[in-house]
């Protein structure tokens, strides 16, 4: 339901905008075309009159200077040098006679009638329409002395003829121009909503094959839809994330449960067929061990998992760097004493840190429980916190069996070991446990050790509670 | 003393009750959270052991209708939900104390224990003793056979901790959490090494061996 309102819009909107486009290039064209029209008829009328009028004053001039040979000589000049300009002249004398009368080719009837008539307006400009076409015949009128009136026309024809051309052709260029712009808007939303698109594909395929892994491609560029596919690929990256650490949880749990499990039942099935009370008593006491491993290695993977989703929830605090150290150093204090390994604290007064205590104390102690595990008798263990500009740094060394150089890129990872013996005591979580909580608080993780030469462990936390990212 | 359990899985609810029962508590249990609320309100218990997820009403809501209604029965919480916030909102509704499953029974009954005293506070004796071992809790001194023992002070508290519980099993987490004052639950086998350098001290030259280890379960004071 969801996916048809989304394409109805994302249509409606194509839609929108396409048609806006497109009417705003037609009616800009269409505008420009009617305002060029109208000045351009405007232009020609002007120019039509100012030929006539000058006409005029040569005409009424020549006939008042020569008469009328003298007119028709001119005329019959200004005709062989092309100069006739498609006039009609008329003269009319005192008794409303027409003395001469001449037209130019392609002469349209006009009803001259009405010139005959005295006329009314003083204006010596007359228009007389064509009764069967659109024409206009202009005509100034000169009236010399005797009551002879010397009478200039010209017809409209011509011009209409010329702005009836640019019509159609104005009409052709139009049919072109609505062409280009539906052309035109088909093309700017399909640009324009490429990344619309992209987003709404890449998100149909997330949904489609439950891959978090594709990506809105996007060009880095301030564009808000730019922005908004980056976005996007942010919140899908973060839920990779957060889905990866889930599945990757489920597997360990499966993985880490299934084997003490086994063993748990081993250790059950064993001790039921045994008939022996001993050997129930040892069953049940060795199940017990296993149910508390299955716990605790649970609550390892749950931990691991939420502090690398940023789903655990620290609890941050002023923490006295010294206290949390000796108190996490106090657990294995008797167990240095007793392996004869030296083991010493190091912080300077007062230093302070902002995060969760009991996080902090787990750290801690995993590493010094590491230091201690792979510490031979008589060794040194130290463990030194200190102030680095805005950074609390804690590094614990050794003098253990250290670590060699192939394995140490993996330390870090889950159920790693590099002595790869998995029966080892320990759940092979604690190191990544670390990690996570240290990098869960904004810190970094460190190490550096060869065989034989011990173990330097150390990482590093903002004194300060690091700004939530938002 | 009258407890009540509210548990919807019979197996855990029946174990708790057999445990409380053999300790000398009369012991109800209700297998759902409407049932469990109604029982609290028609009786007065010492004490309610009240898991988080029930049916029909959580654990939660129960204490917080509970406490709504007047009741202020110590109520210790059973979970097997395992972060801070949930032991935050446990006690914020009302609750005493907070358990996480899976426990061990030892555990449960200290609490529940220090829940059911916690009104009536009896005063501890200062001197606490087993067979020929005495403690003297005011000069912290302690003998064996008339012979003074020196403990160094995490030592002192564990032996301190199960004089008090003379005949009980106490359990790994009850003994961090005593000795060290703060819970810490990684594999950390430093109370196995406390346990065992207090039983250098304490037993190693003795008879009879007083201080015993449970498997699995933890370590326990007695004459066998």
């Amino acid at each position: 339901m969801s996916s048809r309102w989304s394409e109805s819009v994302r249509h409606a909107f194509a839609w929108r905008l396409g048609l806006w486009y497109a009417a705003l290039f037609v009616a800009s064209t269409a505008t420009l075309a009617l305002v060029t029209y109208l000045l351009l008829g405007r232009a020609l009328a002007a120019q039509d009159h100012d030929v006539l009028q000058s006409m005029l004053t040569r005409y009424a001039g020549e006939y008042a200077r020569a008469g009328l040979p003298g007119l028709r000589g001119l005329l019959e000049a200004d005709a062989s040098e092309g100069r006739h300009e498609r006039l009609m002249v008329r003269v009319v004398n005192d008794q409303a006679e027409v003395v001469y009368f001449a037209t130019p080719p392609g002469w349209t009837d006009f009803d001259l009638s009405g010139l005959d008539e005295p006329r009314r307006s003083p204006s010596p400009w007359q228009a007389i329409a064509d009764p069967t076409g659109g024409a206009v015949l202009e005509l100034g009128s000169v009236d010399l002395p005797y009551g002879v009136t010397v009478q200039v026309g010209r017809s409209s024809h011509v011009r209409d003829e010329l702005l009836r051309r640019f019509r159609e052709r104005a009409l052709q260029v139009g049919a072109l121009v609505v062409l280009v712009a539906a052309i035109g808007g088909l093309l700017l939303t399909t640009a324009g909503l490429r990344p619309i698109r992209e987003l709404d594909a890449t998100l149909r395929r997330i949904l489609r094959t439950g891959r978090l892994d594709a990506r809105v491609a996007t060009l880095g560029s301030d564009d808000p839809l730019d922005q908004l596919g980056t976005l996007v690929n942010e919140m899908l990256g973060r839920l990779q994330t957060l889905v990866g650490g889930m599945h990757g949880a489920l597997d360990n749990v499966a993985h880490d449960l299934r084997t003490p499990l086994t063993r748990f039942r081993n250790v059950a099935e064993a001790a039921i067929v045994a008939n022996d009370p001993a050997a129930w008593k040892e069953g049940l006491a060795r199940a017990l061990e296993e149910a508390d491993r299955v716990n605790a290695t649970l609550t390892a993977l749950m931990d691991i998992s939420q502090a690398e989703t940023g789903t655990m929830q620290l609890g941050y605090e002023l923490v006295d760097v010294r206290q949390v150290t000796e108190q996490a150093v106090s657990l294995f204090a008797d167990e240095a004493e007793d392996r004869g390994l030296t083991l010493t604290v190091e912080v300077p007064d007062g230093l302070r840190v902002e995060a969760d205590a009991t996080r902090l104390r787990q750290v801690l102690a995993n590493l010094v429980e590491n230091a201690v595990k792979y510490t031979e008798r008589g060794g040194q263990i130290a463990l030194i916190a200190a102030a680095a500009g805005n950074d609390v740094t804690w590094t614990i060394r050794d003098t253990g069996i250290g670590i060699a150089g192939e394995h140490l890129p993996f330390v870090w990872d889950r159920l790693y070991r590099a002595d790869a013996s998995r029966s080892a005591r320990g759940l092979g979580l604690g190191l990544s446990l670390v990690k996570a909580i240290v990098e869960a608080h904004g810190g970094t993780v460190a190490v550096s050790s060869a065989p034989g030469a011990g173990s330097s462990f150390s990482f590093r936390l903002p004194a300060t509670r690091p700004a939530r990212r938002d | 003393m009258r407890v009540l359990v509210v548990e919807d899985d019979r197996s855990i609810a029946e174990f708790v009750a057999a445990g409380l029962r053999q300790e000398g508590f009369a012991v109800d249990v209700a297998d759902n959270g409407v049932d469990g609320l109604e029982r609290c309100r028609a009786q007065p218990y010492e004490a309610a052991i009240v898991d988080v997820m029930l049916p029909r009403l959580d654990g939660l809501s129960l204490v917080a209708a509970l406490r709504r209604s007047g009741v202020d029965t110590p109520v210790l919480f059973l979970s097997a939900r395992h972060t801070v916030d949930d032991r935050v909102k446990g006690l914020q509704t009302g609750g005493d104390d907070y358990l996480t499953k899976p426990f061990a029974f030892a555990e449960l009954l200290a609490r529940v224990q220090a829940l059911t005293r916690r009104g009536q506070r009896a005063t501890e004796p200062t001197t606490l003793s087993i067979a020929d071992l005495t403690l003297d809790r005011l000069t912290r001194r302690v003998e064996r056979s008339g012979a003074p023992i020196d403990l160094r002070p995490r030592e002192y508290a564990l032996l301190e901790l199960l004089m008090r519980h003379p005949g009980r099993v106490v359990s790994k987490a009850m003994i961090v959490s005593h000795v060290w004052d703060y819970s810490f639950d990684t594999g950390t086998n430093a109370v196995d090494v406390l346990v065992h350098r207090l039983r250098d001290k304490i037993d190693k030259a003795f008879e009879p061996k007083l201080l015993h280890t449970v498997r699995g379960v933890g370590y326990v004071l007695k004459v066998e």
